[in-house]
């Protein structure tokens, strides 16, 4: 054998360092992509924070003109855009994007551009929804309902930029939801098959599905609304072959889709967390994954309970109510099995547990309320009211907050190397609790027993609501405070949180086996998957090992009688 | 909600269905949750017991959860379709309205809502209608969504353009009922208000009668005006 010759020199220098935003800019990494989005997504978390305590201030008072009605519509439709496609949605697929691929032992992810692109074409979509103030917002409402958003309604262009940029957020979404999805089909450590895949990882593969499948229905819509209303189409007009309701049919698909996306995701990451902090597995694993994938499946299916007062015959609603009914069982086993793999288990009450059973709590609300909207008759009443609000304001900041907090809490030592502080975590979940139960059920009220309308800019004194309205526009301020409490915690963590390690919480799963913040290639070695807790059998043969060695020196050192 | 109509009273049962079963739900999931988070603490210093599963348990779970939402399922067939059920015209409603319900066709446009009667009279804001009498109600838009919203009578329903959408409802109770609309439709889409007087069916007959005669007075001196050269 002729000897190894050396190693050939290829380069004659260090690259040159480039500064930490260029970096970040020009990466495709999935934990630079992830970053950017989960950072963007807390910058517009409070945004859309202000732009609600702004709405609340119009609704202080009966008749009020604090805001303008076209003021006021502005504010709803930026509201609607920035808390789904900006806060909600990013937030949640930087945290798939970031994590999923480290629960997975994968040293990178399969299609890095396209997810680099994904993020790009997001950020593109964010600038041109606040680049509107430069001319003029859209003032259509939050799923803005064709036809109020032809060319002959609305003819600034305020939809059309709305149009333009929910949809580069939407292609970016899909394009990162592809990645994904080849990274957690393809990349898989060794051993790790299907059945053992981390919660979360699940949650985002299903997650990763419905977006490839709701994403190009509203992409197709957005293309429709604006040939509509720049080449003289006729998709959402009525007569002539158009027709108002497409736009319902389609758009609520997506919207539905959304919902249920959200919530996949916030019991995902909740899963994750009790399961560690309890020191359990997770009760019966393959019925939640399951059911995680049902729910994506039926939930969508259910997207005609928002057209339940339109002419669309009655077996379509009762059609609608079926799927929503049937949601129950999913949704019912998933919290079933989390209650239980807390129940025997020794629970640490640390930041992120407390968030997790806080999403719980409010998730449990929203959903118990869109139960009742979903029996047609009542939903009649209840339907665009500010019952209807409540119920998606409790279930989705359940899911996306206090659920994304509770996944932020948990993984930020992972991807900073610092904990976030347990006493301003404290501080900010009770203010958002309250903060949500002062806001949302006074709304509840409203809406279930005076039909207070929702999205309007004013109510009128006399119809019984002025109270419930001016407790709400007072819990606004509380929530905007925790939320704030939560944002700023994460900025001054970054630099100055306690160091964490790499493993701060005993986690379960492969990222907790990289360093905090990873390298750019994840892992040196993988330990090989012979489990759905890889980590957990590394420490118990450690034990055993430990154990053993020291019975051994035990007897060793025994005296010889 | 205090309802006022048969259809009205079905929607309010089914609401308090609903809730019921909504608050069901939400004190089982949080005294169990909140039950096992104080239960279970580290400070407790067992050790975890580290159970799986339990096949029989999920079972059980799942068979009462099924039994739950097909028991909603039933009941809101049953409470919807005797709301949507066509009311019929008691002993004091309107006499001309026992074999087939009073025709009104409500047209919604930005942003206010016109009424027009089987005589050819019209209203604005205001639908007028004979008590104990069933009425079906076309709805209609001439430009985007409305939702015609006066829920102590009636369902809520959507005014599409192009589309025609009917609702029944009867009257039981004299009186004048506040609604409003529920879909964002523009600027004064708040001030979109609407109200129900529910009068005797003379006084129906009445005002019908004096709107048409009123209304064909107007016209007639618009084109007398119009004729007379005192109108461009």
């Amino acid at each position: 054998m002729s000897p190894r010759p050396n190693p050939e020199l290829v380069v004659d220098g260090y690259p040159k360092k480039r500064p930490r935003w260029i970096e970040l800019a020009t990466s495709a990494d999935h934990k630079d992509v992830g970053q950017i989005l989960i950072c963007g997504a807390l910058g517009f978390l409070f945004i859309a924070a202000v732009e609600l305590v702004l709405m609340r201030l119009q609704l202080l008072v009966p008749e009020n003109t604090f805001l303008s009605p076209v003021g006021f519509n502005r504010m709803l439709s930026l509201y609607g855009a920035t808390s789904i496609f900006f806060f909600a949605l990013p937030l949640t697929l930087g945290l798939f994007y970031y994590v999923a691929p480290l629960q997975i032992g994968a040293r990178g992810t399969a299609l890095p551009r396209l997810g680099q692109i994904g993020a790009a074409l997001w950020v593109a979509g964010a600038t041109i929804l606040y680049a509107g103030f430069l001319f003029t917002p859209s003032e259509a409402g939050v799923n803005p309902l064709a036809p109020l958003t032809e060319l002959a309604f609305l003819s600034n262009n305020g939809v059309d930029a709305w149009a333009a940029s929910t949809g580069l957020a939407t292609l970016g979404f899909v394009l990162l939801a592809v990645n994904l999805l080849a990274t957690l089909r393809m990349m898989r450590a060794p051993g790790l098959a299907w059945r053992r895949m981390p919660i979360f990882a699940w949650a985002a593969t299903v997650s990763s599905w419905l977006l490839i499948v709701i994403g190009p229905v509203l992409l197709a819509a957005l293309t429709m609304l604006l040939i509509d209303r720049n080449y003289d189409g006729i998709f959402f007009a009525d007569g002539s072959g158009g027709s108002p309701l497409l736009w319902q049919h389609l758009s609520w698909i997506f919207f539905t889709g959304t919902y249920m996306l959200l919530l996949i995701f916030a019991f995902g990451a909740i899963a994750e967390i009790l399961s560690t902090f309890a020191r359990k597995p997770l009760f019966n694993r393959t019925v939640t994954m399951a059911s995680l994938a049902v729910i994506a499946v039926i939930g969508t299916l259910a997207w005609m309970q928002n057209m339940i007062t339109a002419p669309i015959g009655i077996g379509w609603t009762y059609f609608a109510m079926l799927m929503s009914l049937a949601l129950v069982v999913p949704f019912g086993l998933v919290i079933f099995n989390l209650i239980a793999t807390i129940a025997g288990g020794t629970l640490r009450m640390r930041a992120p547990v407390l968030f997790a059973v806080g999403a719980i709590f409010a998730i449990s609300i929203g959903l118990a309320a869109e139960l009742e909207q979903s029996l047609v008759g009542a939903g009649w009443h209840l339907h665009n009211t500010t019952d209807a609000t409540a119920a998606t304001h409790f279930a989705l900041v359940g899911g996306a907050v206090l659920g994304g907090f509770a996944a932020l809490y948990y993984w930020f030592p992972k991807m900073t190397g610092r904990t976030m502080g347990e006493l301003m975590a404290r501080f900010s979940f009770w203010t958002i609790v309250i903060g949500l139960i002062l806001v949302f059920v006074p709304l509840f009220l409203a809406g279930a027993d005076e039909g207070q309308v929702v999205d309007a800019y004013k109510y009128f004194s006399g119809t019984g609501v002025t109270a419930y309205n001016v407790i709400a526009t007072i819990g606004v301020f509380i929530l905007f405070a925790g939320l704030l409490l939560t944002i700023l915690n994460a900025i001054f963590s970054r630099t100055n949180g306690a160091p964490a390690g790499h493993d701060p919480w005993g986690g379960d799963t492969l990222e907790w086996f990289a360093l905090s913040p990873p390298e750019p290639h994840n892992f040196d070695v993988l330990p090989d998957v012979r489990s759905p807790h890889p980590l957990r059998d590394i420490r118990e043969a450690i034990g055993h090992r430990t154990r053993r060695a020291d019975q051994a020196a035990a007897r060793e050192s025994q005296p010889v009688a | 909600m205090t309802p006022h109509s048969p259809g009205a009273d079905q929607i309010d049962t089914l609401l308090w269905i609903g809730f019921v079963a909504a608050v069901i739900l939400v004190v089982a999931v949080n005294a169990a949750l909140f039950y096992a988070v104080r239960r279970f603490r580290s400070e407790r210093g067992a050790a975890p017991r580290q159970l799986l599963s339990g096949r029989k348990l999920q079972f059980r779970v799942g068979a009462v959860l099924t039994i739950f939402a097909a028991l909603l399922f039933i009941l809101g067939v049953v409470f919807t379709d005797k709301a949507r059920e066509a009311p019929s015209t008691g002993e004091a409603g309107l006499a001309s309205a026992k074999t087939e319900p009073l025709g009104i066709k409500a047209t919604g446009q930005q942003w206010l809502w016109r009424y027009d009667y089987p005589n050819g009279a019209f209203s604005y804001y205001k639908l007028v209608v004979p008590v104990d009498t069933a009425v079906e109600l076309e709805l209609l838009s001439t430009d985007v969504v409305h939702t015609w919203n006066v829920n102590d009578l009636a369902p809520k329903a959507d005014a599409v353009p192009g589309k025609s959408h009917k609702i029944v409802f009867s009257t039981e109770d004299e009186g004048v009922y506040e609604g409003d609309s529920s879909t964002l439709s523009g600027q004064a889409y708040a001030a979109m208000r609407t109200a129900v007087e529910v009068v005797s069916p003379e006084e129906y007959e009445n005002f019908v009668k004096t709107q048409q005669s009123e209304i064909e007075a107007a016209q007639e001196r618009v084109v007398g005006l119009i004729e007379n050269g005192e109108v461009p």
